[in-house]
């Protein structure tokens, strides 16, 4: 191996299963998730001498993001892929009933505001840098988020998810 | 007691626990690419000696003067092996469509400056598309997205003009001679402005639906010009039936 490929060799060995969460969170398939992070990481490898100097992560993760809000895109315009709903009665006594419904949630949102509330909320960025990653204003990142958290409270049924949640804890 | 925030958080962490990265990712991400490059070189190594082959076609002067052009003695790569797995829900592609032109039955006359075919496309027999954008990448942001309707799949095409139509959305356009129908289709993408689109009535046997991503039409001063742009798009459209 050259030495490039051993700097990109060790990049993916230290951030690819952070990365493929990412992924998945953002499409909601496994199978998926490891063919976008593999499709991100060739582009990655292909621009690896430009892109290692700065920081290759957040580059990865620009990719992995905007070529899963861009598959979604694609498919919700074939209206081949029917969409996701949260179940209409929800049984919500347990923490697990409470997990899936939320993912289910999750996965029911549009791509774009998927991707604000996994970027924000799981890889903690601020939104400045998410509005970053999106290619998006910070205006679009709050009101996309604001969004989001509505429709996920609503999906719950709930007017305020921490009495549920609560409940559930109970 | 957590917020919903923080709820959410623990609950990400929790659902992607169990996803590690493969052992061998970056062997496949590295042999990907050198088979990508090698694929590159055999293309153009083929125009070249297309390009070749044919230019006795303009000098030959006798029957059985075009000989087979020396190849090189190197030989080919062993076919690759392919371990990516297949996407479940992606549809089969309309191949190689050089500039994006011409694809199907249709072919475009004209696109915005600076788009270039995305190398994406979707084949699903009465229905087909393809998309260009900026860099040529499949795994890129579309900026334009051309969808063609046949057959059967021309009453899907009516079905959802009718629908805008019943809901007060949209209008119709005349489009030269032809008409259509614009109208910002809400697919779910964004929550935000929707995908503005141009849906042609090309006779009995086809509809083509033209549509901007969101991104790409903000890049436009306002919703006349996007308009204006999808009508010259529309104007372009020929079919070779």
């Amino acid at each position: 191996m050259s030495a490039a490929e051993n700097a990109f060799g060790e990049f993916v060995a230290a951030r690819a299963t952070t990365l493929l969460r990412v992924a998945y969170l953002a499409c909601g398939d496994e199978v998926e998730a490891e063919d976008l992070l593999q499709t991100a990481l060739e582009r990655t490898y292909r621009n690896w001498e430009r892109v290692r100097h700065d920081s290759p992560e957040p580059y990865v993760r620009r990719v992995i993001v905007n070529a899963a809000i861009s598959r979604a895109r694609r498919r919700a315009i074939l209206r081949i892929i029917p969409v996701r709903t949260p179940p209409e009665t929800p049984a919500r006594s347990t923490d697990v009933d409470l997990r899936h419904l939320l993912m289910d949630a999750l996965r029911a949102l549009p791509p774009r505001q998927r991707a604000v509330i996994v970027l924000r909320y799981w890889e903690d960025l601020s939104e400045a840098q998410t509005a970053d990653v999106l290619g998006c204003t910070v205006g679009t990142v709050k009101s996309q988020a604001s969004k989001a958290m509505a429709k996920l409270r609503t999906a719950l049924g709930e007017a305020s998810v921490e009495g549920v949640i609560g409940n559930a804890h109970a | 007691m957590p917020t919903l925030e923080e709820r959410l958080r623990q609950i990400m962490t929790d659902e992607t626990a169990h996803l590690h990265a493969a052992p061998d990712l970056v062997e496949r991400v590295i042999r990907s690419s050198r088979r990508r490059r090698r694929q590159g070189r055999l293309a153009a190594l083929a125009t070249s000696l297309a390009v070749v082959a044919a230019a006795p076609l303009y000098v030959a002067v006798a029957p059985g003067a075009m000989q087979a052009p020396a190849i090189s003695e190197t030989p080919l790569p062993p076919p690759p092996i392919d371990d990516t797995p297949p996407l479940p829900s992606e549809p089969p592609s309309l191949g190689d469509l050089g500039d994006g032109r011409e694809f199907g039955h249709v072919k475009v006359g004209y696109l915005p400056d600076g788009l270039r075919w995305s190398h994406w496309s979707a084949d699903l027999g009465d229905r087909y598309t393809t998309a260009w954008n900026y860099d040529g990448d499949s795994g890129g942001f579309y900026c334009v997205q051309i969808h063609v309707y046949e057959g059967a799949a021309v009453q899907m095409a009516d079905d959802q003009v009718r629908a805008h139509r019943d809901e007060g959305e949209g209008r119709e356009v005349a489009v030269g001679d032809r008409s259509g129908y614009l109208v910002v289709e809400g697919v779910g993408e964004d929550g935000m402005e929707g995908t503005p689109t141009l849906t042609l009535d090309m006779g009995e046997r086809r509809r083509v639906s033209i549509m901007f991503s969101p991104t790409y039409a903000k890049k436009f001063p306002d919703a006349t010009a996007v308009d204006h742009e999808l009508i010259r798009i529309a104007e372009g459209l020929t079919a070779d039936d």
